[in-house]
């Protein structure tokens, strides 16, 4: 078997890279696949939290490369999906304590017994961001409809076309505000796939409910009901080849109070 | 060793094994600090003491402080039963049993509840609700009192020492059974010789100690810290990260601290992280901190709490 590497990306902080790896990397072993998700963000993790696994953490990446123990023993099994397993990063350390052919090799081992292997960078361009990059074979891109979020994704793009080891990249939009974008507020989801000229797999509404689930440590995609989860299952079906509409964020408005909307305005064009 | 069993409307307060008052007071101080003792109808089991109607008074004034009212008293002391009455307090008589048999402890408890009441019951020729004498705690009880042994022994242990644990069952037992390949050889040395570090200062996230003796911090340790020590680790203030004591396999090491939000300790070669339901707040309130020390305890990591006195 060989498992497939991406690696979740986006240069700027905070547009979502960890709480995006975290729920397709659970969309995915959902879906049966074997996935280990890994954190590269050494000395600011993040991805344990997000999963709830911070607690059960005994050994992280840096404990393998520096061979107090071996990969399997620092795979840290999800609580409820056995095909889910965390390879965590040190907090107490930096990024200068993996280079990038140990994490290559970590990669290589994984392949061998996963279906896929998510690598969660960490922001930046520098070693970091290279060190994740370069164990991967493919790459997702994740970016706000914010301006300076999409430049900072198109400079990670031409680092990754430079890169031969990346085959294919795609674009995942984050936090995607429809009303804002019908007032003409926010970037339109067009609006960034045409300044970043790039293949998009999802677009991710914004969702209160990332707050609480990243709080609980429990990700969103295991709530039925939220929209971003479904969002999220759906990236996660077309990582896996399927072909999957993107959800009609305008449409989701509640139709009732959609009317209600509607009478008030024609009331207020009386007045 | 006084005992306590909740009922569902009140409480039996059973002092009938002691003998002096003043072994009676302390016996019912370490019994009133249960929490579980407020707003009940307690009723108080007195064997043949002699009280006088001001030491029940006290008595009475003592569990009324606690919210709660005595219901009744039992005792086969004459002078109690007078002073009682002068209380109207509700009495009756405490008659000993015609039968007397002497319970031999058991040791360990693996067949169902049910079982062992009718083996027992069999192998004494005992007819249901006989009253037996327990020879572990000299009291006198029903035998269906005696025999349900359902809750574990440390639970029992943290109980009569007067400690709650229910509450700080926090922390559970982290199977390590496929991480941890070679354990470290266990010892259990006595950490009150070994050096101490004394360090006034929060430890953030990211920032680990080391140190081969005691450590002792003035200040918080932030979740994503890490204290890892061979001696006795206390923190003075919030403990939120990974903290090792006993590292090179000292089963005697303890880790104490104001209040224990750590995500996991260990001590010696024994992890527990802490139970997924707990909730932790974003910010802990000072008022809310209670001493707590983890020790092992039955090859068990084991929180203990000292109850609150205000």
């Amino acid at each position: 078997m060989t498992g497939r590497v991406i690696v979740i990306t986006s240069g700027k902080g905070g547009v979502g890279k960890t709480t995006t790896s975290a729920n397709i990397g659970t969309a995915l072993a959902k879906a049966g696949n074997k996935v280990v998700l890994i954190d590269t963000d050494i000395g600011l993790r993040n991805l344990d939290l997000l999963l709830g696994l911070e607690n059960r953490i005994v050994y992280t990446i840096v404990d393998v490369v520096e061979e107090r123990c071996k990969l399997k023993q620092a795979l840290v099994k999800d609580k409820k999906n056995p095909n889910l397993a965390l390879l965590a990063a040190a907090q107490t350390r930096d990024k200068s304590a993996v280079t990038q052919d140990q994490l290559k090799e970590i990669c290589e081992e994984l392949k061998k017994k996963y279906d896929f292997i998510l690598l969660d960078c960490p922001a930046g361009i520098e070693q970091g961001f290279q060190n994740a990059v370069a164990g991967a074979t493919e790459a997702i891109v994740v970016t706000t409809p914010e301006m300076s979020a999409v430049r900072d994704a198109d400079r990670i793009i031409g680092l990754l076309e430079a890169k031969e080891e990346i085959e294919s990249y795609k674009l995942l939009l984050n936090r995607v505000r429809p009303n804002l974008i019908k007032e003409n507020d926010m970037m339109s989801v067009e609006d960034v796939v045409e300044i970043l000229s790039c293949k998009l797999i999802g677009i991710i509404p914004e969702d209160t409910g990332i707050i609480t689930s990243t709080n609980k440590g429990e990700p969103i995609v295991n709530v039925e009901k939220s929209l971003a989860g479904q969002a999220y299952r759906n990236v996660a079906q077309r990582i896996m080849g399927e072909d999957v509409p993107f959800l009609e964020l305008d449409k989701q408005e509640n139709p009732i109070i959609a009317k209600i909307k509607d009478i008030f305005a024609k009331l207020k064009g009386k007045v | 060793m006084g005992n306590s069993v909740l009922e569902e409307k009140g409480f039996i307060i059973d002092l009938s094994n002691t003998v002096t008052s003043e072994q009676l007071v302390s016996e019912l101080g370490s019994i009133l600090e249960l929490p579980e003792i407020k707003n009940k109808a307690v009723c108080l089991k007195l064997g043949n003491i002699d009280l006088k109607q001001s030491q029940l008074l006290s008595i009475k004034a003592l569990i009324e402080s606690m919210e709660s009212t005595i219901q009744s008293v039992v005792t086969s002391s004459n002078v109690t039963k007078l002073s009682a009455e002068s209380l109207n307090l509700e009495t009756s008589e405490f008659t000993a049993p015609a039968k007397i048999i002497k319970e031999e402890p058991k040791a360990e408890v693996t067949e169902t509840q049910e079982q062992i009441k009718t083996d027992f019951l069999e192998e004494n020729q005992l007819q249901p609700n006989t009253v037996i004498e327990n020879e572990v705690t000299g009291q006198l009880e029903e035998i269906s009192e005696i025999i349900p042994m359902t809750e574990s022994s440390f639970q029992n242990l943290a109980k009569k020492e007067g400690l709650i644990d229910e509450a700080s069952m926090k922390y559970v037992p982290l199977d390590t059974q496929d991480v941890i390949e070679d354990e470290i050889e266990e010892k259990s040395d006595s950490t009150d010789k070994m050096p101490t570090l004394y360090m006034t200062q929060t430890l953030r996230s990211g920032q680990t100690l080391n140190y081969n003796g005691n450590v002792i911090i003035i200040g918080d340790a932030h979740p994503g810290s890490e204290i890892i020590a061979n001696g006795d680790i206390t923190v003075w203030g919030v403990l939120g990260g990974i903290v090792h004591a006993g590292a090179n396999g000292n089963t005697n090491a303890k880790i104490r601290a104001l209040k224990f939000n750590a995500i996991q300790i260990r001590i010696a070669g024994l992890y527990a992280r802490r139970n997924d339901t707990i909730n932790v707040p974003f910010v802990q309130k000072t008022s809310e901190f209670t001493p707590e020390e983890a020790r092992i305890d039955n090859k068990q990591i084991i929180i203990y709490k000292t109850i609150r006195r205000d």
